[in-house]
């Protein structure tokens, strides 16, 4: 175990803290269930935070749930916007998370050959 | 499986964020002294009743089950990665006061993961739930690291 990797750790939860207030355009939520852990979810998420800070994208809220549904997709991301459409990405790696950042946060435009699912909000 | 013991340490974590805790505690134990890794998740979440206990150590059951969309296999999997590196397991729990799963393991032993992308782990853990307060409490022979969610929230 590396002390000096922990200590990184409060610089970045600091800035995870501060990334999950309310408020924001877009809300992501990444599946931390059993089978998203084993699929890489882990990875997928702290890659987006780095993207995210890398871009400098300021109105995007990064959280984490448990089971999204549809295992066999794992890892699964969910991009939802305020107010609006909400879009299931499955199968997402290292290099479909960086797209989802660079594309859909970003630029507004959905990634749709990682897209499984899209419902419009109910409000 | 997991490849990494922070990968267990995040899948336990996240049933005490579905038991409703308030608190969530990580403490890891590294003595190369006594060649022994302990890891322990506790937390103040509801808790389960010996019954539940029983069933939830059995393989594959799980309390979301019915809605078919778990796997149940989470504690099943700690379980057998202490076992096979000379560890003991154990689940504690009580009802209305929170559960407590601890994992031993010999630190030497070659089947034994590594502990891995630790930051990683805590920092999906803070990034689930506002309300959960995450502790992390990292002791080896000589050095000590202490993580607790809540200073941040305050400085921020």
């Amino acid at each position: 175990m590396n002390l000096e990797q922990l200590k990184q750790l409060k610089e970045k939860a600091q800035k995870q803290i501060s990334l999950r207030e309310g408020g924001k355009k877009y809300r992501v939520v990444v599946g931390m269930s059993t089978s998203g852990v084993a699929a890489g979810a882990r990875e997928v998420m702290t890659t987006m935070l780095d993207e995210i800070e890398k871009q400098s994208i300021g109105s995007v809220e990064v959280c984490v749930t448990g089971e999204i549904g549809m295992v066999d997709a794992e890892p699964m991301v969910r991009v939802e916007e305020t107010g609006g459409e909400k879009t299931v990405y499955g199968k997402v790696n290292l290099e479909g998370a960086r797209k989802i950042v660079s594309q859909h946060l970003q630029k507004g435009k959905k990634v749709q050959e990682l897209a499984v699912g899209q419902t419009k909000d109910k409000e | 499986m997991f490849e990494e013991l922070s990968q267990h340490i995040l899948d336990i974590a996240m049933n005490s964020l579905s038991a409703n805790a308030t608190k969530v505690q990580i403490s890891i134990l590294e003595s190369r002294r006594h060649d022994r890794l302990v890891l322990r998740v506790r937390d103040d979440g509801c808790g389960m009743d010996a019954a539940m206990l029983k069933r939830v150590l059995a393989n594959r059951w799980s309390s979301k089950s019915k809605r078919r969309k778990a796997i149940g296999l989470g504690l099943a999997f700690l379980r057998q990665t202490s076992e096979m590196c000379d560890g003991r397991f154990q689940v504690r729990s009580v009802p209305g006061r929170g559960t407590s799963v601890t994992a031993s393991m010999r630190l030497s032993h070659i089947d034994r993961p590594p502990l891995g992308d630790l930051n990683a782990t805590i920092l999906a853990l803070c990034s689930a739930d506002k309300k959960t307060d995450v502790q992390l409490n990292y002791r080896s022979d000589g050095e000590k690291f202490v993580f607790d969610s809540r200073d941040l929230a305050k400085k921020g």
